[in-house]
């Protein structure tokens, strides 16, 4: 608790929690931008709340992973700048200090995901989207964002502290991210989502648009729930923990 | 001028930096091309649908961030180390310390035009698309691609100039560049600074070549970087670095 409290002090006045909030806004603002009205109104209205479950993995495919990049480099860019680092790690173990710094960053990007679900829940509900909300599936929804962001947030971090220069760790997250959300538009290649860790948004849809035709638009487009990859998901823990593992490993052993 | 080139170029030395750039065009060839290839029957007009799929997220998303992440780091080599008062206190134009910086990035942002224009022409071979390559448009919308990443370049300098952690000017560059968007759907993309770059690849309607005309783009382009050149060095010769 007291490394928390740490880092809290450390990052007061850095702007860090408001710049988060920020790309949140904005990929709310992007996501919730959109036509709800003219031929499309009936289609949108019936299906709007399945209609989000479609749509909004393609979204956190692009702001989650830039949101993590952002915020471990901004976590850890603190510690290298001065060789912070030399200070505290004489103070207490590396190790506890890897993990607090790794959990305050988790706790901002998933205090993000939640506002950002819970803004559409809410979105939702204003637009006037039919029937009741399917709480199970955004609840599934909800941990099949929560753990690819965390997985690419572990990555992200372990490579911010590891490396001083943070330009390596930005230039490999933004690849990461573009290869990813190349891989939501190619699903006749499944094994290629599953490969890496920012195709997992996409791995772990469950909701498909089937019927949309560019002739008939939405007259016979219909949403159905697809079944659940839940191999995919042991696999993107398994290897979130080995990245957690290696990362520390690494911190661990580097010399300061 | 030349000196201070060659000094900037020494500060990037070694520096791993520049592979990205060669990198990340690889990237949505490869893949910009299996989608076109494995979506043939609606994308019917060949190099043009070709070419939207290399450059559509690559001006939007990846580029802009690039341009941002090259110009936070310029910037940073400065921030380290207390590096500013040294620079400032060189026998040199302070306006000039700006502008290799920004021939500096241009310089790597056009490399990354000509690189994207050799595998569009690679990958369109390879999937045997058999009309002329258009070539003249080609080297159009690399140049304007350029001059409207210089346009990205300037403000992102100006940007990491303001701001002193590397990390913000770069979530601001993917706000431009998902900005340029909304201005180009809006038909503003032609003076919108951060939609200045996909406007001249026309990476979304590649057929449309620059609708509002060379000239008018060529000059909004050159304003737009002389005014965030002014400003920079405003900064650089009354704030205190």
């Amino acid at each position: 608790m007291n490394l928390l409290k740490c880092e809290y002090l450390k990052t007061r006045r850095r702007y860090i929690f408001i710049t988060a909030l920020a790309i949140t806004a904005f990929a709310g603002i992007w996501a919730f931008y959109g036509n709800y009205s003219g031929d499309i109104k009936d289609f949108v209205i019936q299906n709007g709340y399945l209609l989000f479950l479609y749509q909004f993995p393609l979204m956190n495919a692009i702001f989650f992973p830039l949101l993590c990049i952002i915020i471990a480099s901004r976590l850890c860019d603190i510690e290298h700048k001065g060789k912070n680092l030399k200070l505290i790690c004489t103070l207490t173990e590396k190790s506890k200090i890897f993990d607090a710094k790794l959990i305050y960053g988790i706790s901002i990007v998933i205090f993000c995901v939640i506002l950002l679900w819970c803004a559409t829940l809410i979105f939702g509900k204003i637009i006037g989207f039919a029937g009741k909300i399917p709480i199970n599936l955004y609840l599934l929804y909800l941990l099949f964002t929560i753990i690819p962001t965390t997985a690419i947030y572990v990555f992200q971090y372990s490579l911010s502290m590891i490396f001083q220069n943070q330009a390596i760790s930005f230039f490999v997250g933004i690849l990461g991210e573009f290869i990813g959300l190349f891989s939501m538009f190619l699903p006749q290649f499944p094994l290629f989502r599953k490969s890496m860790l920012w195709g997992y948004y996409g791995a772990l849809q469950f909701v498909g648009l089937f019927g949309y035709t560019k002739e008939t638009r939405y007259d016979a487009a219909y949403m159905e729930v697809m079944d659940i990859d839940w191999t995919a998901f042991i696999v993107l823990i398994v290897a979130m923990t080995v990245i957690y593992i290696i990362g520390k490993k690494i911190f661990c052993k580097k010399e300061l | 001028m030349f000196s201070l080139i060659k000094a900037e170029q020494m500060k990037l030395k070694r520096s791993p930096i520049w592979l990205a750039f060669l990198i990340m065009p690889v990237i949505p060839a490869f893949l910009g091309t299996l989608n076109y290839v494995a979506n043939i029957e609606i994308l019917q007009s060949e190099w043009y649908s070709l070419w939207t799929q290399h450059t559509l997220f690559t001006d939007y998303f990846f580029l802009p961030i690039m341009i941002g992440i090259y110009c936070s780091y310029i910037m940073r080599q400065e921030e380290n180390n207390r590096n500013w008062n040294k620079v400032l206190t060189m026998p040199v134009s302070k306006n000039n310390i700006f502008i290799v910086k920004l021939i500096c990035t241009s310089f790597m942002i056009l490399i990354s035009e000509i690189w994207i224009a050799i595998l569009f022409i690679l990958s369109g071979k390879i999937v045997g698309i058999s009309s002329a390559i258009p070539i003249n448009k080609l080297i159009v919308w690399c140049l304007f691609g350029t001059l409207g990443g210089i346009v990205m370049a300037s403000i992102q300098l100006m940007l990491s100039l303001f701001i002193k952690s590397f990390a913000l000017p770069i979530a601001l560059a993917l706000a431009g560049g998902l900005s340029g968007l909304v201005f180009l759907a809006k038909n503003l993309g032609h003076i919108w600074p951060y939609s200045l770059m996909a406007y001249g690849m026309n990476s979304n309607a590649p057929q449309e070549l620059v609708k509002t005309g060379y000239l008018s783009f060529v000059i909004i382009c050159f304003v737009y970087i002389l005014i965030f050149m002014l400003i920079s060095s405003t900064i650089l010769n009354k704030r205190d670095i």
